[in-house]
């Protein structure tokens, strides 16, 4: 079943062509990859869908609804969460405090108390492991820390749809193979999650489908091992040369 | 235990206050008015200043509009003071509806300017409508009825009401979903409108809610002077000094902007009688050294326990007294 759905998509800076007539769908209960190099248009079509970029051309559809022309708060609460590619805790805040506000105005967040919230945190919490940081300032929390942390107040949103833009990123191998678990253990839990990553290792292990954007434009989509193998996606990140060298495609 | 000992402190001052009229000389019950009018309108800073992060300087527009509304009404439509009150906030609520969109557009310091301009702006109009404020002549209002005593408790009573209020509110305020969304604005806005919350919504109503309790201090003022003019109601220097109140006190607190009100008008108090000549002097110079000594407020160092060394000591790291204040809030 189709839960977004992203119609020809098109975005300028300027000048620029951030993204070129971008289509794609996400599948209920699916870890759906987003790869490409950097510069490639990842983010910012992570930012269309969240609302906090407008749009050229194209529309892009959450449960069969057109969410175009939304506010980021509206969206959000129609059940669409993102963590930030630049991880910030919210200032003068403990961690439980930092998730509580994902909890208090997330999907389910109008029918929350204050007090509920506060459990729904907790319970969080403990899911990803960091409930023994709880009551200290999420400031405080070291970088592999604030991207659980991170994670943690996205599930607090209880999102439909999580996106995820480049949580993996700065992680040595074990803290990514420790990340990889987690997103599939919100996946799991019921969440279909869209994961933008740069770190390819990560992405063929998490995903159950890829596609591929350069240049703003969609290259490429299918299983993972299909699509890092392929020529075409080998080149976009390295380069013509390697592609000989490696004689593949 | 701590949370216990605060709330005794807090009773046991409560209470005090309420027999105080009863207890000292209308000088020193005029002070304490002054100090209570004070607290109103620094704790009115903290909630859009300290909550949100949206440094309101020009909320003395408030206390005019609030003076105003109740000089006008008491004078040319003969109301009593108390729906003189309630129009008075209703005009703050209007105001805040109608420039809270395009002006809390405005981050920092464009903000703050922003506020200002409202305010010359308003003080401006005020001067110019002579038929209905008096222009510069400034408008009388009448006195109220009753000896000297029971006027005096009467004002008293009013400030000393309307500070509870505010301390209500803030308290409430920081506790609820609003107060989170606050906290939140204040970090990064556009990462809260991220996570779903509603941020122009909330930053309006918490320009409200300061404006209102910035008005009803102002009908205060206007009817316990019994006179008003433009120079004195929107005058900056209020705003000025109930912003250092705000700030010495503690930021995001709920008593930190009273504990600031009273240190402030307690040493000017003191510097004003003993030394005249160098009363501004030494009242900037005590705020000089609070600021550097006790970088986040009163409130965070009476809860490191007046230990003057830890305190300066972990005033160095950055988080210090924060981490004990998300405890209490
Ligand atoms: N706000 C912006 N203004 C102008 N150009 C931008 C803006 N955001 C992104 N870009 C440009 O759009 C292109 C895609 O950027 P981005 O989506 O961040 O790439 P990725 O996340 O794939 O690395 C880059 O060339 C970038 O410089
Ligand atoms: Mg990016």
């Amino acid at each position: 079943m189709k839960i977004l759905e992203v119609i020809g998509v098109s975005k300028h800076f300027g000048s620029l062509t951030a993204l070129q007539d971008v289509s794609f769908t996400l599948r209920r209960g699916e870890i759906l990859g987003l790869i490409g190099p950097n510069g490639a248009g990842k983010t910012t079509l992570v930012n269309l869908i969240a609302g906090t970029t407008p749009y050229s051309a194209g529309d892009i559809h959450f449960l069969g609804k057109s969410i175009r022309g939304l506010k980021p708060h509206q969206i959000g609460r129609l059940g669409i969460s993102r963590t930030p590619q630049i991880v910030k805790p919210i200032t003068d805040m403990t961690t439980l405090e930092n998730v509580m506000v994902g909890a208090l105005f997330g999907k389910k967040g109008k029918k929350r108390t204050v007090r509920a919230a506060r459990r729904k945190a907790e319970q969080t919490l403990e899911l990803l492991g960091l409930a023994a940081k709880s009551n200290v300032p999420g400031e405080s929390l070291n970088v592999q820390e604030r991207k659980r942390l991170e994670r943690a107040k996205a599930l607090a949103m209880l999102p439909t749809v999580l996106l995820l833009d480049e949580v993996l990123a700065g992680l040595n191998p074990a803290e990514i193979d420790e990340g990889v678990d987690l997103i599939k253990k919100v996946r799991d839990a019921g969440v279909t999650i869209l994961v933008v990553e740069h770190v390819m290792r990560a992405i063929a292990n998490v995903s159950d489908r890829v596609i591929v954007l350069q240049h703003g434009e969609k290259i490429m989509e299918g299983k993972p091992e299909e699509v890092l193998n392929h020529g075409k996606v080998i080149e976009a990140y390295l380069g013509k040369r390697y592609r000989a060298l490696a004689g593949n495609g | 235990m701590k949370k216990i000992a605060t709330v005794l402190v807090c009773v046991a001052v409560g209470v005090f206050l309420v027999w105080c009229p009863y207890l000292v000389s209308f000088y020193w019950l005029r002070i304490l008015t002054n100090i209570f009018m004070f607290a109103i309108l620094a704790q009115a800073i903290n909630i859009i200043a300290g909550y949100v992060g949206y440094p309101a300087f020009g909320n003395v527009v408030f206390f005019g509009l609030g003076a105003y509304s109740t000089g006008i009404l008491m004078v040319k439509f003969q109301t009593t003071f108390f729906t003189s009150v309630l129009v008075g906030m209703a005009i703050c609520v209007l105001f805040t509806l109608l420039f809270g969109v395009p002006v809390l557009r405005l981050k920092g310091h464009y903000f703050a300017i922003a506020t200002l301009g409202l305010n010359e702006a308003t003080r401006a109009i005020v001067d110019n409508l002579s038929g209905l404020t008096g222009g510069g002549m400034g408008l009388s209002l009448p006195l109220r009825a009753g000896d000297i005593g029971a006027n005096a408790r009467y004002f008293y009573f009013v400030f000393y009401g309307t500070m509870l209020l505010s301390i209500l509110v803030t308290y409430l305020l920081s506790r609820s979903r609003f107060g989170y969304a606050c906290r939140s604005i204040r970090s990064d806005e556009e990462a809260a409108e991220g996570m779903g919350i509603n941020t122009t919504k909330y930053k309006t109503l918490a320009w409200m809610i300061s404006a209102v309790l910035t008005g009803i201090a102002g009908s205060g003022y206007a009817y316990w002077m019994s006179y008003i003019e433009p120079g004195v109601v929107f005058d900056m220097t209020i705003a000025i000094k109930s912003f250092v109140m705000f700030l010495l006190g503690g930021p995001a607190t709920v008593l930190g902007p009273i504990v600031g009100a009273f240190f402030v008008e307690a040493v000017s108090t003191l510097t004003w009688s003993h030394l005249l000549n160098y009363h501004t002097g030494t009242l900037g110079a005590i705020i000089i050294l609070v600021v550097i000594f006790m970088p986040q407020g009163f409130i965070s160092f009476i809860r490191q326990g007046f230990s003057f060394s830890t305190f300066v000591k972990k005033g160095k790291k950055k988080f210090s007294g924060r981490e004990k204040r998300i405890e209490m809030a």
